[in-house]
């Protein structure tokens, strides 16, 4: 195991390494100027030319680079040309809203796996609601975001669509409004911050839920033949008692591998959901910071996102390992 | 739920499992087929009854009908009766079923290596068999005879070997104390001397508990040892019933008579082919108002063709024989002309094959923190020699290193130590245990030989002529060459992979375990076919096998192997006779015998 975890942070850093430098090299390739920018666009070309020799964009792009990376040692990521503000003070305030919607998505996403593994094997004749299933996970995600604000916000007003939280003045300890509400002895604030995020979550989960529900289908169909299987129904065990302890853990490998490849997609998926439904978060922020050629708050959201993404797939393959001991790590 | 159960544990008196006038109907494919038919029997309690017949009998089905596990997927159609310790559970409703495989019936089955769930220790698959109790498992699991029961109880299945796991796959069944146990083909995937051990352990374990065995095997010899009656399968009806030793020495359905013939021990003539069953007919007949076996059926009449013959009182034995010429059936034997015994073989000073100091190890158990593991030695410098148009047999438990030592003459594994020297250039041919896999599903038969023919289109006049050769040689019918492998049986995949072996003839064939999954009427026909082969190509051939007998029927020579060393080496019939080392010694002894007792 420690080696193991040895191994991931050293994969981790190298991978971060390469990614920043991918973005990073962007920069000299786009026509955007992040000095004109900056300067503004009516500022005299001196002003202009002054900004720039004063961010070190005439430097070569590799000496730019390790300047970039010296910062970043030191948790600073640059100033949004946009905000104005550093760009690890940006990601600090929207990070939390995307990490509650992201995990909500992740969880409802695997709740509705779970779903459709039960009618499948536990449920004859609901092959009807399966298809239904994969048919709104498979629309496109802005579609399905669109589909879903338009019925249940607009035309229902079932839920709300837009924005993260009715009281705006509320700030909790951690950022997380959900707990947050707890933590702070005010229920119904967990409550509005769970029924805002219903239909983005929901938006986003349907995908993650179609890709892993499929995987676990598959691979339950293949466990559930397995002679261990005929042996635990031999014992004279419920049917849900045999899916659940000898067949969900047999099949969990493929399921868990398939939620780690939907992992990068939740976050692209995430610009396009936070664009959506208002919600102010790492997605909102990357889609502005992009229409404004803002690449130092693109090149931090990209180092948090991967960050983000190694953390959740070692913890993937973690759960992989526990769930079949045979998996060394 | 409780008063069923409060039922289910009262004591039986008189039969335990009464089937009366059982048929299953299963859907593949949506084609409908009956697979069991009219079946009655009757089981008391301590009794073991063996149920015996070929591959696609009904065997497994009877057995899998009787626990309700049925695959759902073919849509099963059961009817009749099914009296479980007085409940009917034929047309029964899901929970009975559940509580009836909680509490009455119990299995055990041919694969202890896929049994188990992989990913839960043995112990939580334990206590989900009998629930709470957890004293007990410790017990049980050293009244199996398991060392060290608290280690095994604790650990994963892929721990232990295929014998403990068998052993564990019986504690668990046997701790629910049912009336009934299932066991199929329990020993089929061990060696002799485990196959010893668990028939041993099944009979004890039938009389203290007095649970009634029914023992699914295709092996006669093996029923012979273990069971009280026997109930002869064949295409889902039973043919013949009595008690087991009548039907051995008495064999009234020309069928019986046919897998008592068919089957080989140590004492079989080893000079001539084996006799095997005659294969099934091209033309197909309505069975429904016919003998099913009359068109395999050596003495079969007219008649045989015109009524179904009804389960009567056999004159010979006690027993039951549903046969319509039945005294006929005593003629067999003695009309069996002897065939002609095998001309003799050349055996040239060439070597055709030479291994010299093999040794090889296995990485094992967890990673060190530079991701090394320790290693584990599979072979120890072994020294073998196959001559030119020679046929060494290596035999061996589970895990002694055979399959290793083939791959290695084979160029699939390289050795560590030691040299391997072949006579010729040319790759040899491997024929794997399981035929239907070592075939490409989707291309055909002919395209799977020609693929050996270098420089040569199997599309090709010449080709398909050469392909059509090969599949001659092995005797398959030449209108195979386009059909795929699924619409072959496992006879014919395995007279297909012959062929695609020998269509270029190699100096030295290599087959690992090529009859162990098949019944005994296959499994001589593999083993004639193989030896014709060897002689009529002058090929040298390794012959990797845990069965002795058919070592000593195909081999010149006989080699044992024992954890990875090679303990002997000698002609087969003097290692039979005057085994050297203790292993071969407890190998000769553990081999089953028709008589009662068993053994030598």
């Amino acid at each position: 195991m420690l080696v193991y975890l040895t191994k991931s942070i050293v994969g981790a850093v190298v991978v971060l390494l390469v990614m920043s430098f991918i973005v990073f090299g962007l920069q000299s390739i786009i026509p955007a100027d992040p000095a004109r920018a900056i300067a503004g666009p009516s500022a005299p070309p001196e002003a202009v030319e002054a900004m720039r020799e004063h961010l070190g964009l005439d430097d070569p792009v590799l000496v730019q680079y390790g300047r970039f990376l010296l910062r970043l040692a030191h948790a600073d990521l640059g100033t949004s040309v946009r905000t104005r503000k550093p760009v690890s003070d940006d990601i600090r305030q929207y990070l939390p809203a995307t990490l509650e919607l992201g995990l909500a998505s992740i969880a409802l996403g695997v709740a509705l796996a779970g779903v459709m593994a039960a009618l499948q094997f536990l449920i004859p004749g609901s092959g009807g609601i399966r298809f239904a299933i994969v048919g709104i996970g498979s629309t496109p995600i802005f579609l399905a975001a669109l589909l879903l604000a338009y019925f249940f916000w607009f035309r229902l007003d079932w839920l709300p669509g837009a924005g993260r939280l009715a009281y705006r003045d509320f700030a909790g300890p951690s950022g997380l409004n959900v707990i947050d509400g707890i933590l702070v002895g005010r229920p119904e604030v967990s409550l509005d911050a769970l029924l805002h995020m219903t239909l983005p979550a929901l938006a986003l989960a349907l995908p993650i839920g179609v890709a892993v529900g499929r995987s676990l289908n598959g691979a339950l169909h293949e466990v559930m033949r397995q002679p261990y299987i005929r042996t635990a129904r031999g014992k004279g065990i419920s049917e849900t008692k045999v899916l659940l302890r000898h067949g969900l853990r047999n099949a969990a490998t493929a399921p868990l591998s398939m939620l780690r490849l939907q992992i990068p997609i939740l976050f692209g998926n995430l610009l396009v959901v936070e664009r959506i439904f208002g919600w102010p978060g790492l997605g909102l922020y990357t889609v502005q910071a992009l229409a404004s050629a803002d690449l130092p708050a693109v090149l931090g959201v990209a180092i948090v996102f991967g960050m983000l993404y190694i953390l959740v797939s070692t913890l993937i393959e973690i759960g992989q390992s526990v769930a079949d001991s045979r998996i060394n790590l | 739920m409780v008063k069923l159960s409060h039922r289910m544990s009262e004591p039986v008196t008189g039969s335990v499992l009464a089937v009366k006038d059982l048929s299953v109907i299963l859907s593949r494919e949506g084609r409908p087929s009956r697979v069991l038919d009219g079946i009655s029997f009757d089981m008391f309690p301590g009794e073991i009854i063996a149920l015996v017949g070929e591959s696609g009998s009904g065997k497994t089905s009877i057995g899998l009908t009787l626990q309700g596990l049925l695959p759902r997927e073919y849509l099963p159609q059961v009817a009749g009766s099914i009296r479980l310790a007085g409940i009917e559970l034929v047309g029964a409703g899901r929970r009975t079923w559940q509580s009836a495989r909680r509490h009455l019936v119990r299995a055990i089955s041919q694969d202890p290596m896929g049994a188990l769930n992989p990913t839960m220790t043995i112990r939580r698959q334990m206590q989900e068999s009998k629930g709470g109790d957890d004293r007990s498992i410790g017990d049980w699991l050293s009244r199996t005879g398991l060392p060290d029961p608290e280690r095994i109880a604790d650990a994963l299945p892929h721990r232990l070997s295929a014998g403990q796991r068998q052993r564990v796959l019986i504690a668990m069944a046997m701790m629910a104390r049912p009336k009934l146990l299932i066991a199929d083909e329990p020993t089929t995937a061990l060696d002799v001397i485990m196959q010893a051990q668990i028939l041993d352990l099944l009979r004890d374990l039938a009389r203290d508990q007095q649970t009634a065995i029914l023992f699914v095997t295709h092996d006669l010899t093996v029923a012979a040892s273990l069971a009280d009656r026997v109930l002869v399968l064949y295409a889902g009806r039973i043919v013949e019933m009595g008690r087991m030793q009548d039907v051995a020495r008495n064999a009234t359905h020309p069928y019986s008579a046919g897998l008592l013939a068919a089957r080989f021990d140590l004492d079989s003539d080893r000079r001539r082919p084996l006799p095997t069953l005659p294969s099934e007919r091209t033309h197909s007949i309505n069975v429904e108002n016919a003998c099913a076996y009359a068109t395999r059926c050596p003495i079969a009449q007219p008649d045989c063709t015109a009524i179904r013959p009804p389960l009567e009182p056999a004159s010979v034995h006690g027993g039951a024989v549903a046969c319509l010429h039945h005294e006929q059936t005593a003629f067999l034997a003695t009309q069996r002309a002897d065939a002609k015994p095998w001309p003799a073989q050349a055996i040239q000073e060439t070597a055709a094959l030479r291994l010299s100091n093999i040794g090889k190890t296995y990485p094992t158990g967890a990673r060190s923190f530079w991701g090394r593991r320790q290693r584990q030695p599979v072979l120890r410098s072994v020294n073998l020699s196959i001559k030119l148009g020679e046929c060494v047999a290596l035999v061996g438990a589970s895990g002694a290193g055979k399959s290793t030592l083939l791959r290695i003459a084979a160029g699939l594994v390289v050795p560590e130590g030691g040299t391997v020297t072949r006579f010729d250039k040319l790759p040899p041919q491997v024929v794997f245990q399981d035929p239907v896999a070592s075939l490409t599903p989707w291309l055909t038969i002919g395209e799977q030989i020609g693929e050996r023919l270098r420089a040569v289109s199997p599309d090709s006049d010449y080709g398909r002529r050469r392909v059509g050769e090969a599949i001659k040689l092995v005797g398959l019918d030449p209108v195979l060459m386009d059909a795929l492998p699924a619409e072959m049986s496992v006879g014919q995949c395995q007279r297909a992979v012959l062929a695609r072996a020998v269509i270029v003839p190699p100096r030295l064939l290599l087959c690992d375990e090529p009859i162990s999954a098949m019944d005994v009427s296959l499994a001589a026909t593999t083993l004639n076919l193989l030896s014709d082969l060897r002689r009529r190509l002058g090929m040298a051939m390794l012959f990797v096998t845990h069965d002795l007998a058919a070592a000593r029927i195909i081999a010149d020579r006989i080699a044992v192997l024992k954890d990875g060393e090679l303990v002997e080496i000698a002609d087969p019939d003097a290692i039979i006779a005057a085994p050297q080392s203790s292993y071969t010694r407890s190998l000769v002894a553990a081999m089953p015998s028709l008589q009662p007792g068993g053994g030598r």
